[in-house]
């Protein structure tokens, strides 16, 4: 045995992990989707691949940041992602987008009026809008006297049993409104006032808590809760004898949530056709129907059968959802000063 | 005091094991709430039904293997070399990776693999996560097979010289088989701490390396989920049987 | 150095393990000081100008105070570890010829999935959770005792996860004592319990130096346990640095925290030189 053959052992000791890792690098045309958690029906993905051929890697996020986070290096290797409509101008400006090519998306009419020309995206330049949705308090309806305003969140007779959304745009947004500001506020007096806020409500909270909050709500852990109404809507079809929502009196944040294709994607065919496939309106209608989220598809809301869309979780009346403001990106400065005053608040 | 001690370790191991065990239990619960309502493997079957999991089992498989392997290799040498003559800048690299925090380890790889990955055209995939494996999975093994060496009769590797044997000679034919099961052990080591790991993991992964650990965490953050049970159920039983299995055939 | 055989083997063996390290662990390091000096980017990521800016926000009192409750938490865990792998540690080592078998059944939680063990706790412990729910069933309580997301559930978290991390090295140090020394200190009249504290205890401070580094270490770098277990409310260490590459977008000040636990991390490290348990 001589050194020439040890080197020739380790080489092939080391040579399978290698070239295992290696292989994971050529693998069938895929299409990577990045979307957040149960906003697609359980066979959406399975037909599309079943119809077009490509094969879908699907995941999940839970919260904006999450996904920015994988997305700023600029070779995160998702090709479509689901950004809510404050984060459409930012990832625009920071280059990560690809511009959204009208001629390969024969659905794009098939677009509500209103989300046909958002006035975050008016020429649909970036993003093609998906669902929409708003913030309101998803309670259990045993609680006395139920909470129709976002100061009653801050009521200690419940403390321990409130949570709040782990998102800091959603709390101090709360907090402003509570307080009689815009949700959009970049004073910085008022959001020092939010965050003030903010801070006494933290040693009343059972936890900060996005889309988590639903089992714990159906399961009865949680007696009130600052809740997307997706998934309220989702809480209340697992157990409507108990639980309930309301859009707060003060006013509330409407967000929508797009499609955007990544500028890093090598696959930008493909990820029109998958969002042009979820412009389809039964797919569209299909995926409500399941998700029990509220479409930006014009023709698939008309798919629907009366009851979803009457439903006023989802779907308000016109006089609720005048009190609701959408979502705005912030400028630098008053960003900053957020996520300042949202680690401050949070450390504390 | 000798009946406290093994009354109290009768409870110790309670404390250790019953929580598993209560996760065996209701995995094959019918009811998805915590009143039981029946035998049931429901889950057991949505667990098999779901793609991503499988998928990110076996990614876990592949870069735990090809770490361990890799690893022990690196390792073996690596202590070897360091008890024939020390090198504090080295022994103390490894103590730094040992003791660094491992969020702290994850993001300045992040942070390396970007910065590299401007220059490479690369991406975040299995390979990164193997290399980082690799990387703090190398002090393990240097640490078990150091201890080994250090029982071992230098002596017999300078007979083997004496006999007319190379350096490497006597290394390959008398150290290496002494340290045979220190390796193992050290494999083993190694193997558990990248299956396992999900902090470091889940910063230097890519789209396609998702791996258990990140799955179940998903999992676990949206609350309870006795798919999660029946996960828990077969990693602990393949694990466990793992264990058993070495345990025989080291004493064979 | 002299060309001899041993010392070009030595340098063979040595370049993989030094080409890991320097690349996994010195490049990435040196990196990440270099961004504790950067200025953040607005959406994250850093830029120019220079500033040491990020290291002095975290003398002010609310981070020197998430620095402290870390510390002390870990300073808990721990002790809570060993004060209950102790005894266990002890029962192992006088187990005789049963001992691999009762050291295989501590382990044995550890090999399996830090997460699924998280998860456990979170599943006895939910307000319709199995404790709960039984005790309530049982007529104990009427209403469910708040036992997740709070404090005393991470603690409990932590020592449940690094207990086995405990019980090692102590067995390892009170596996190595002579059983002699016990029965000199019988002839001398010493009760078992005084034999334990005067005898067994303080020959085994090198083995509670190591255990202790072992679980104090990884406790006040986790954030797991706290995000789980504590319900994002409780901020460690951890949590902090986290924050700050994803929600918090302040790469350069998440840099700054963890230059400076990485330091602590370093003090601990001498620490345990001192204690002259060679590991390496």
């Amino acid at each position: 045995m001589n050194r020439r053959r040890f080197l020739e052992h380790i080489a092939q000791t080391t040579a399978l992990p290698t070239a295992i890792s290696l292989a994971g690098c050529s693998s069938a045309p895929r299409l990577n989707v990045y979307n957040w958690s149960d906003y697609i029906a359980p066979d959406t993905v399975a037909n599309f691949e079943r119809e077009s051929g490509l094969r879908i890697r699907y995941g999940t996020y839970e919260s904006n940041q999450e996904m920015l986070a994988q997305l700023l290096g600029g070779n995160s290797g998702w090709d479509v992602v689901f950004p809510s409509a404050d984060y459409i101008g930012p990832l625009r400006d920071l280059g990560l987008l690809a511009p959204i090519r009208h001629e390969l998306l024969t659905n794009l009419d098939s677009l509500d009026a209103e989300f046909r020309t958002p006035p975050w995206d008016p020429a649909l330049q970036w993003s093609v809008p998906y669902m929409y949705g708003a913030t309101g308090i998803l309670y259990q309806k045993q609680l006395v006297p139920a909470p129709q305003s976002w100061a009653d969140l801050w009521n200690p007779a419940w403390s321990g049993k409130v949570t709040m959304l782990d998102d800091a745009a959603e709390v101090f947004g709360a907090c402003l409104k509570k307080l009689g500001y815009s949700l959009n506020s970049g004073d910085p007096s008022e959001l020092r006032a939010a965050a003030e806020e903010a801070g006494k409500q933290k040693p009343l909270l059972r936890a900060y808590l996005n889309a988590e909050v639903r089992d714990q709500a159906v399961a009865g852990d949680v007696a009130a809760a600052q809740a997307w109404a997706v998934t309220a809507a989702q809480a209340i079809a697992a157990a409507p004898e108990r639980l309930a929502f309301v859009y707060p009196r003060e006013g509330f944040v409407r967000f929508a949530d797009n499609m955007a294709i990544l500028r890093e994607s090598r696959r930008v065919e493909a990820a029109h056709r998958w969002i042009d496939y979820l412009l389809r309106p039964p797919v569209a209608a299909t995926i409500v129907e399941t998700t029990r989220t509220a479409t930006c598809n014009g023709a698939a809301y008309a798919l629907l059968p009366e009851s979803v869309r009457k439903d006023p979780v989802l779907y308000p009346a016109a006089d609720v959802l005048k009190r609701g403001e959408w979502l705005e990106p912030q400028s630098k400065g008053s960003q900053r000063l957020r996520d300042r005053l949202w680690t401050q608040m949070k450390s504390s | 005091m000798k009946r406290a001690l093994p009354l109290y370790a009768a409870f110790a191991y309670l404390f250790l094991h019953v929580p598993l065990a209560i996760l065996a239990i209701f995995s094959v619960n019918a009811s998805r709430f915590t009143i039981w309502d029946g035998f049931s493997l429901r889950w057991y079957r949505a667990m098999f039904a779901d793609r991503d999991l499988l998928e990110s089992a076996a990614n876990s498989l592949i870069i735990a293997v090809a770490a361990t392997v890799l690893a022990t290799v690196i390792g073996t040498l690596a202590a070897y070399a360091l008890w024939k003559k020390a090198s504090p800048w080295l022994a103390g690299s490894l103590y730094l990776s040992l003791v660094t925090p491992e969020i702290v380890t994850g993001i300045s790889l992040l942070a390396f693999f970007q910065w590299i990955f401007r220059y490479l055209h690369l991406r975040l995939g299995m390979h990164t996560v193997i290399l980082a494996h690799v990387s703090f999975s190398i002090a393990y093994v240097v640490l078990v097979v150091m201890a080994r060496l250090r029982s071992f009769d230098v002596a017999l590797e300078e007979a083997a010289l004496d006999l007319g044997e190379t350096e490497f000679g006597a290394f390959y034919r008398v150290t290496l088989p002494y340290l045979a099961p220190a390796i193992a052990a050290a494999a083993l080591l190694a193997f558990t701490v990248s299956i396992d790991d999900y902090v470091i993991t889940s910063l230097v992964a890519g789209v396609d390396s998702r791996t258990l650990p990140m799955v179940i965490y998903a999992m676990a953050r949206r609350g309870v989920n006795p798919v999660l049970n029946a996960v828990s159920t077969v990693v602990v039983a393949g694990l466990g049987g793992l264990i058993l299995i070495s345990e025989r055939l080291r004493k064979a | 150095m002299t060309s001899t055989p041993a010392n070009r083997l030595r340098a063979f063996f040595l370049t993989p393990v030094a080409t890991v390290m320097l690349a996994t662990l010195g490049v990435p390091l040196a990196i990440v000081t270099a961004y504790s000096f950067l200025s953040r980017g607005p959406y994250g990521g850093v830029e120019m100008p220079w500033t040491e800016e990020n290291y002095t926000r975290l003398f002010d009192p609310l981070y020197a105070g998430i620095f402290l409750r870390s510390a002390w938490v870990a300073l808990l865990a721990t002790a809570g570890c060993l004060v209950l792998a102790f005894p266990l540690a002890l029962f192992i080592a006088r187990s005789g010829a049963r001992k691999n078998l009762y050291l295989a059944l501590v382990i044995l939680p550890f090999w399996t999935s830090f997460l699924i063990r998280l998860y456990a706790w979170m599943f006895l412990l939910r307000d319709t959770g199995l404790i709960n729910t039984a005790f309530i069933s049982l007529g104990l309580i009427h209403a469910p005792l708040p036992l997740l997301y709070n404090e005393g559930a991470v603690l409990l978290g932590l020592i449940y996860g690094y207990l086995p991390f405990a019980v090692l090295p102590l067995y390892a140090t009170l596996e190595r004592q002579d059983p002699v020394l016990l029965d000199a200190a019988a002839d001398l009249g010493a009760t078992p319990w005084r034999a334990l504290f005067r005898v067994t205890i303080p020959l085994s401070m090198p083995g509670i130096l190591a255990a202790s580094i072992l679980v104090f270490v990884p406790c006040i770098g986790t954030y797991i346990v706290s995000d789980l277990l504590g319900g994002s409310k409780t901020v460690l260490i951890g949590n902090l640095v986290q924050n700050q590459f994803t929600s918090s977008r302040d790469w350069p000040f998440g840099a700054a925290a963890s230059i400076v636990l990485i330091v602590a991390a370093i003090a601990m490290l001498l620490l345990m030189r001192r204690s002259r348990e060679e590991l390496l």
